[in-house]
């Protein structure tokens, strides 16, 4: 056997070679240090122009490359997140992959009547349960869009709902600076205090630049929110090739990657070494439909290229997949969903949210989730590999069993089957028989009712009473103080 | 080939340098303005919409006609008030306050323009007061609003309240769009029309112009 020789086989996959990296990192030097980004905020320009930013008119600013490098340096290489009761979950960086939910869908396919229905605040309950309940969601998230409380409220009843129905940490949107304040304040009532908040950080707030290269008063007013209370923040952009970015995959990747290094240096600048997740997604829009694309196969590139350019910078790298642009629960919605997950996880991505999205980011839908879930668990398996050492060859086996024999009765397959073959929760590997016996059951129909019976069934930890208490009174405040008044955009 | 084919074509191919030869050559022929406009100009849009409709002209394509076209209006139209065609119907259009999805409107605006009309294009983030002050300034025909937020899509009630306050309901003819803005959602608000998608507001545009 060749010396150092490594048994454990896992497989991964990168798209850039390293002087492909360095090709796109210099094209967005160069994007930001010649054509600029446009800021849309007083005090962000006056802190590029205090970094030595040029003004290139009026608000578009041009960013050196000094300064890129050094903020990419300054900011931390790893991000360790805790859950709701101050326990180690994640640690954000490397190659660690971590599955969770997305934000704010307007319309949910309801597990009941399968019809499509506007979302509500109990559908965030619901996800928060779902999440809770599958082991392989990492973090939870809004997904659906209260729409069923006052508009400056939405948010947070959202995260208040999020809080009590799930101790995993928690992705989370705001509508400005002026609730995201209240949310964080309902987090360190949740944590304690502001240090301890700090310190043991369970929630990732979630805003983003515009492309193409501007960054809106009010994403630059959450992110240095963030930057001074060191809550982490996940700043990434959102361009669509061919609209909002060059119709060229390259292109659309440096654009996007401007985007969010230009926030990086936003961020550093506010506050040294404060945690910022970052990254790109860059999808294209469909030039008939004209909608915004979630589950092709330029998604996957341009991320795979996102996720060797974050590795290289060792930055955290966020992620999407386990989306779809179907509009209900069907087949294509798991073939997106399941090229996605397998493409996030195998590139190495950190934070990967949206599973479960439908519609081009307008539908949730928890059967999703649930089946999300099991692609999630499978795809992991092929990620772990398998080992080549003597041991694992089982040539003693093989010997003793011999030409004719059967391994069923070995102590190796009693002992080591769990951990070599994975197992199905919801798929079938029925016979047909059994299969018909158990009702000619579909896969969907399998992991709807999964979802049904964990909203049955599911008991998350409760808050306690007294921090429930507490928010209640911070809500209360809030509803006097923002009911009614106009957020700054 | 002859002037019109020429033009046609052109315009179907998103020449604009094209364009402007043959509507120059047409102009010095004497030939009247507003066979240029109908029979040159707008034929060829609405075949350029057809081949849409098939899928064989992607959004590009019809951008790239678009501008062909605008390009021709822009030299036929110092003529327009000495022949007997009438000046291009107006649009305000905008994104609504609190919203800065502009992608969408920006469609919107470039397709209803191909279409003739005289776009007048407010922005993202647009306060009810802009939407009325424009419409009144420009006198325009139609007002589009844009939101891709539901917590915005209240704000064009907010506007088309205020046009009717401002005493332009029977002048302007209002129309609702963006990704979570559905049919329904027009009904209720007391909008004149909706479309889910920037051919089909061009499309009902010209149908209201049309009278
Ligand atoms: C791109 C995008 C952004 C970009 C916008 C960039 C830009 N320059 O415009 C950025 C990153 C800035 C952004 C920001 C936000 N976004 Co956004 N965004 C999107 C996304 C992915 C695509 C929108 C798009 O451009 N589509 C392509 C265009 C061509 O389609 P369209 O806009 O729908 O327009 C077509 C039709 O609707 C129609 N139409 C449009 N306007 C009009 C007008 C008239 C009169 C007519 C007749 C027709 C019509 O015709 C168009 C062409 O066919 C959508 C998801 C989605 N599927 O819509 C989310 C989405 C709209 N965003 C969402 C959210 C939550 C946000 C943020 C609040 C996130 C945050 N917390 O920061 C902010 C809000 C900022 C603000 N105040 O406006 C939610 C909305 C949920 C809600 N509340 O309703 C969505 C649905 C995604 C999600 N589920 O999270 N977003």
């Amino acid at each position: 056997m060749a010396i150092g020789f490594k048994s454990q086989c896992v497989p991964t996959y990168r798209v850039l070679t390293e002087d492909q990296i360095k090709e796109i990192h210099l094209a967005t030097l160069e994007v930001l240090e010649k054509v600029g980004v446009r800021i849309l905020d007083e005090e962000g320009i006056q802190l590029l122009k205090e970094a030595g930013c040029q003004v290139k008119n009026e608000n578009v600013l041009q960013i050196p490359r000094g300064l890129v490098e050094e903020s990419i340096h300054s900011a931390p290489s790893s991000i360790q997140i805790y859950n709701r009761k101050g326990n180690e979950v994640m640690q954000l960086g490397g190659d660690h992959v971590y599955f969770g939910l997305g934000t704010d869908l307007i319309y949910t396919y309801d597990l009941k009547t399968g019809s499509l229905r506007r979302s509500c605040l109990q559908d965030v309950v619901n996800a928060a349960k779902t999440g809770d309940c599958l082991e392989e969601i990492d973090f939870i998230a809004s997904f659906a869009l209260a729409q069923d409380v006052p508009t400056n409220l939405m948010y947070i009843e959202c995260f208040k709902a999020l809080l009590e129905n799930s101790i995993k940490p928690i992705f989370f949107t705001a509508a400005g600076a002026e609730d995201l304040s209240v949310i964080l304040q309902m987090a360190e009532v949740v944590a304690g205090d502001e240090a301890r908040l700090r310190e043991k950080p369970f929630l990732i707030h979630y805003s983003e630049p515009t492309s193409p290269l501007s960054h809106s008063k009010s994403a630059i007013r959450k992110l240095f929110l963030c930057a001074d209370k060191g809550i982490p923040i996940n700043y990434t952009p959102a361009l669509l090739a061919g609209a909002t970015g060059p119709v060229t995959l390259a292109g659309a990747i440096t654009v996007a990657n401007a985007e969010a290094l230009s926030g990086v240096v936003l961020h550093q600048r506010r506050a040294k070494g404060a945690p910022i997740i970052s990254g790109f997604v860059a999808t294209t829009m469909d030039m008939l439909t004209s909608t915004a694309v979630y589950g092709g196969p330029e998604f996957r590139l341009t991320h795979s290229a996102c996720t060797d350019l974050y590795h290289y910078y060792g930055l955290p790298v966020w992620g999407t997949a386990g989306a779809s642009d179907a509009h209900c629960f069907d087949q294509q919605a798991a073939m997106e969903a399941t090229f996605s997950i397998l493409m996030g996880t195998l590139e190495g991505a950190n934070l990967i949210h949206d599973v479960g999205y439908l519609g081009q980011g307008l539908i949730g839908s928890p059967a999703t989730i649930v089946m999300g879930s099991e692609i999630i668990s499978y795809v992991k398996r092929i990620r772990r590999g398998f080992d080549i050492s003597q041991e694992q060859i089982a040539m003693e086996v093989i010997q003793k069993v011999g030409p004719g024999g059967n391994f069923l009765t070995t102590e190796s397959t009693r002992r080591l089957h769990r951990q070599e073959h994975w197992r199905p929760k919801y798929m079938n590997r029925d016979n047909p028989d059994m299969w018909k016996e158990k009702g000619s059951k579909t896969y969907g129909e399998r992991v709807t009712q999964k979802a049904l019976e964990i909203l049955e069934t599911h008991r998350p930890e409760p808050l306690p009473d007294s921090v429930r208490q507490k928010l209640e009174e911070l809500i209360k405040k809030a509803e006097k103080s923002l009911m009614g008044i106009k957020f700054v955009v | 080939m002859p002037l019109f084919e020429k033009l046609i074509e052109s315009v179907i191919q998103g020449e604009e340098g094209s364009v402007r030869e043959c509507v120059q050559q047409a102009l010095s022929d004497h030939i009247p303005v507003k066979e240029i406009l109908n029979d040159g100009l707008i034929k060829a849009i609405n075949i350029v919409g057809e081949k849409f409709k098939k899928s064989e002209f992607y959004v590009p394509d019809v951008l790239w006609s678009a501008q062909a076209m605008k390009a021709g209006i822009e030299l036929i139209q110092p003529f327009f008030q000495k022949s007997d065609v009438p000046p291009l119907a107006k649009v305000v259009i905008g994104t609504v306050e609190g919203d800065i999805h502009e992608i969408g409107k920006n469609l919107v605006a470039m397709m209803v323009e191909a279409n003739g009309f005289e776009v007048i294009n407010l922005g993202v983030d647009v306060p009810p007061e802009r939407f009325v002050e424009s419409v009144r300034a420009h006198q325009a025909k139609i007002c589009m609003m844009s939101a891709l937020l539901t917590t915005t899509m209240p704000t064009m009630k907010k506007i088309i309240e205020a046009l009717k306050e401002a005493g332009l309901a029977g002048r302007v003819k209002t129309m609702v769009g963006g990704a979570p803005v559905t049919k329904q959602f027009a009904l209720e608000i007391g909008a004149d029309g909706y479309s889910p998608d920037a051919p089909g507001a061009a499309e009902l545009a010209k149908e209201w112009i049309a009278g």
